[in-house]
């Protein structure tokens, strides 16, 4: 059974006069790596927000079609009931911080869940060692870098212990180094069997993890495959994906016959590619 | 021509900002700024139009020292677009938004009402002109901030972050548009973390780290350097990477930084001389 | 504002940080008490020398002295003022008292606040039947305060460097400036805290009647002894003002 299913899903908000979703079929499993993608307002973000029941519970609006998660269908199940399912990570870091310091943040989730404090204490102990907070422990918001607070955050979300982790750009407001950072706790999570849903701009650092690459444009989903496939068609340069440098050398190579053989997602697969091939 | 003359500044005088920043900017140029959160380049920028004003060393503009303009005067000269457009934008139309900045520097109504068209059209907002800011998307709101600035045509453009939260078609437009400016002989200055964009159109890249300016030059080379790489928290593009791989087996492919093209021309005569 | 600083949390480890908050509420209560009970100086600057050995307890000293020191001139204008105007017939003695009395007062909630975490405060809150989300409201603020002052200054920046003048022109026009400062100010806000709120929602807030607490606060015995010292305090001051007639102390002039 899959874990995620769109079926014919549509979603308008109230007060639109577009629909933010147009009967979205998708099916996701268990320990999938889907990298979500598309420009700017194509319905990613809402696509998101519709795994953990932030639509339609949260944002209302007009619903056509069903969403069901882990055979839970959203329309009939609160935000906290599907809180424990899927976890949702967001882009700007300090608002998902609400507390003034780390422990409590983590802790804030399982305690509104009425988890029992000594699970509660032994999931924050937990979090901070795997996600290296220790030096933050006490720490306000205000006194952390913001790849501080994604990690942070992160951790708060893992504490309710999600099945799906759903992150929607949670680097956009990173420094490269940081992003990368938190892309590869992302990765390290779906290592550890956790199925993983990412919002991602920078496909030069997530193809490489990535199990499957889901394209959107205007609310609908318009390519799914392998990275690999994905990439390489014309589509994604003609609605605005950042496609990896690497690939479009490949691909500029092709159109003048000279074939690499696979495609590369990396420079580094690109050098190794080359080096073969001479 | 901006010089900055041995810059110090420090936040309530004690948090030191920058230490010591000296640096040339010809009209005409296009540059960007990098470093990591905390390095100083916004600090730096609103030395340029006066938001800040240094403790030691001068801010010179034309050969005259800025802190006998007031921040309103430079605003003639210098446009700042900040990173967040909702920090600015505060009208009910995208209109009156912009009509509201040439206002604010001194250009009549009818003035005013000229450019304000043309501007919204450049950028392609103008069947947005009577919406509501509010009602926009993040990268439209971004690009009536842009708009706003733009519309007075500053001999200076400053932009903060202006990639974030685009998309690639996006940047690309944006990244035209700049092109265009220059063209017409505006100095261009973005601070960034976007290398990519930064290579593909900023010839030349001033990098900083704890107040000071540690690189200085051609963006080819002072992004080629692995120490600026490192201390800009940033990450090398993929296609310096491959460069360098390749060039470990065919030393005659340089392995510095380059753009797409100049690869695929280094590959097909590897390839072909093979 | 630096005075305001002695009310300001600051991360210790000391002796007065580790007791209850509720011991500490307790405590500061009692002295607040006591201090306006009495209005001669010499049983104030007594409360004050009792107080001063339990700033250093809490490693606070020197920010006391320093917030005094801020208040000093408001404090040299009260004792001014208040000897010219009272009534009292020995104003200059009335206007130490009043004075001191001030300095007990400050002290005693300083203690307070200067030795409790928001999150503990909030925590006692709810541990003393306050509601959840009042009390989370309470430390929410005091999240968020400094964010949206941050966020003010940003926006300051934004509309001086298009050219606006907030400081310049007429009185009715500086109201006027305020209006591009307020405006994105409060739509910010407002997209600010539905961000929040969405995050919030996603880890079930208000969610469960039954919210457990990971640190719930418990009294110890060092908890009991403060409170027992302060209640014996003050029911031996009361009894003193009641029933013994002070022996007025008073500057020779």
């Amino acid at each position: 059974m899959p874990l995620i299913e769109f079926q014919d899903f549509s979603f308008k908000y109230y007060g639109a006069d577009f629909l933010a979703l147009k009967k979205v079929n998708l099916t996701i499993s268990e320990g999938e790596y889907v990298v979500i993608t598309g420009p700017s307002g194509c319905g990613k973000t809402t696509l998101c927000r519709t795994i953990n029941g932030l639509v339609p519970q949260f944002h209302r609006g007009y619903i056509a079609g069903n969403v069901l998660v882990d055979g839970k269908n959203t329309r009939d199940h609160t935000v906290a009931e599907m809180a424990t399912i899927a976890g949702l990570v967001f882009q700007q870091p300090e608002n998902q911080l609400v507390t003034l310091n780390v422990e409590k943040e983590i802790a804030f989730g399982p305690e509104n869940l009425g988890v029992d404090p000594v699970e509660v204490r032994h999931r924050v102990e937990e979090l901070i060692s795997l996600l290296d907070l220790e030096h933050l422990r006490d720490k306000h918001p205000h006194e952390m870098s913001g790849g501080e607070q994604q990690r942070v955050a992160i951790a708060s979300i893992l504490a309710l212990k999600p099945k799906i982790m759903v992150a929607d750009e949670p680097t956009s407001n990173l420094d490269p180094k940081n992003a990368e950072l938190i892309l590869d706790i992302i990765a390290g999570l779906n290592k550890r069997d956790m199925t993983v849903i990412l919002v991602e701009h920078r496909l030069d650092l997530v193809s490489k993890d990535a199990s499957r690459i889901v394209l959107m444009n205007d609310g609908r989903i318009v390519a799914d495959g392998t990275p690999r496939n994905i990439l390489v068609k014309d589509l994604c340069q003609e609605i605005g994906v950042g496609v990896p440098k690497a690939t479009l050398v490949y691909k500029s190579l092709k159109n003048r016959g000279i074939d690499l053989g696979s495609v590369p997602l990396t420079g580094e697969e690109l050098a190794t590619l080359v080096k073969e091939a001479s | 021509m901006i010089i900055l003359e041995n810059v110090h500044f420090a936040y309530d005088g004690i948090y030191t900002a920058l230490q010591g920043v000296s640096l040339q900017i010809d009209d005409g140029e296009r540059i960007a700024i990098m470093g990591t959160n905390g390095a100083g380049k916004t600090t730096l920028v609103k030395q340029l139009n006066g938001l800040l004003r240094p403790h030691r060393g001068r801010v010179i503009l034309d050969g005259i020292d800025t802190k006998r303009y007031s921040v309103a005067e430079l605003a003639r000269h210098i446009g700042l677009v900040m990173q967040n457009p909702d920090h600015q934008l505060f009208l009910d139309s995208v209109e009156k938004e912009i009509l509201f900045g040439l206002k604010q520097l001194g250009f009549s109504s009818e003035d005013a009402r000229i450019r304000c068209e043309s501007t919204l059209l450049n950028l392609g907002l103008d069947s947005l002109a009577d919406r509501s800011p509010f009602t926009l998307s993040g990268g439209e709101r971004k690009r009536v901030a842009l708009a706003s600035v733009l519309a007075t045509e500053p001999r200076v453009l400053v932009l903060d972050e202006p990639t974030i939260g685009q998309d690639a078609k996006q940047k690309e437009n944006l990244a035209q548009m700049l092109r265009d400016l220059n063209e017409k002989g505006r100095t261009v200055i973005v601070v960034t973390h976007d290398i990519e964009f930064v290579i593909e159109n900023f010839p030349r890249t001033v990098a900083m780290a704890n107040g000071t300016v540690i690189a200085d030059g051609p963006t080819s080379s002072v992004l080629s350097n692995d120490d600026v790489i490192e201390r800009c928290s940033l990450t090398a593009p993929q296609l310096t990477l491959a460069a360098r791989s390749i060039h470990a087996i065919h030393p005659d492919v340089s392995e510095r930084l380059t753009l797409l093209s100049n690869l695929e021309e280094e590959i097909v005569r590897v390839l072909r001389g093979a | 504002m630096s005075f305001l600083e002695v009310f300001q949390y600051t991360r210790q480890d000391s002796i007065i940080h580790r007791l209850d908050p509720r011991a500490k509420l307790f405590m500061a209560i009692v002295s607040a008490i006591v201090s306006l009970i009495f209005l001669e100086i010499l049983p104030l600057l007594i409360i004050l020398i009792i107080l001063i050995p339990l700033l250093v307890a809490a490693k606070s000293l020197r920010r006391w002295l320093r917030s005094m020191k801020g208040l000093s001139i408001l404090l040299v204008f009260i004792l001014v003022f208040n000897t010219l105007l009272s009534p009292a017939p020995n104003p200059l003695n009335h206007s130490i008292a009043l004075t001191l009395r001030l300095i007990a007062l400050m002290t005693s909630f300083s203690l307070f606040f200067l030795t409790v975490h928001p999150d503990e405060l909030s925590q006692a809150l709810i541990q003393m039947r306050v509601r959840f989300e009042f009390a989370f409201a309470m430390s929410m603020a005091m999240r968020y305060v400094p964010t949206l002052a941050q966020e003010a200054y940003a926006i300051m920046d934004a509309q001086k460097a298009r050219g606006v003048e907030l400081d310049k022109g007429n009185p009715l026009k500086r109201i006027r400036n305020i209006v591009p400062i307020i405006v994105p100010l409060i739509i910010v806000s407002i997209r600010r805290a539905l961000s929040i709120a969405e995050s919030m929602e996603s880890r079930g807030f208000g969610a469960s009647p039954h919210r457990t607490y990971m640190n719930r606060l418990s009294f110890k015995k060092k908890d009991w002894v403060v409170v027992f010292i302060s209640l014996l305090v003050l029911v031996l001051t009361i009894y003193i003002r009641l029933y013994i007639p002070l022996y007025v102390w008073s500057l020779p002039f």
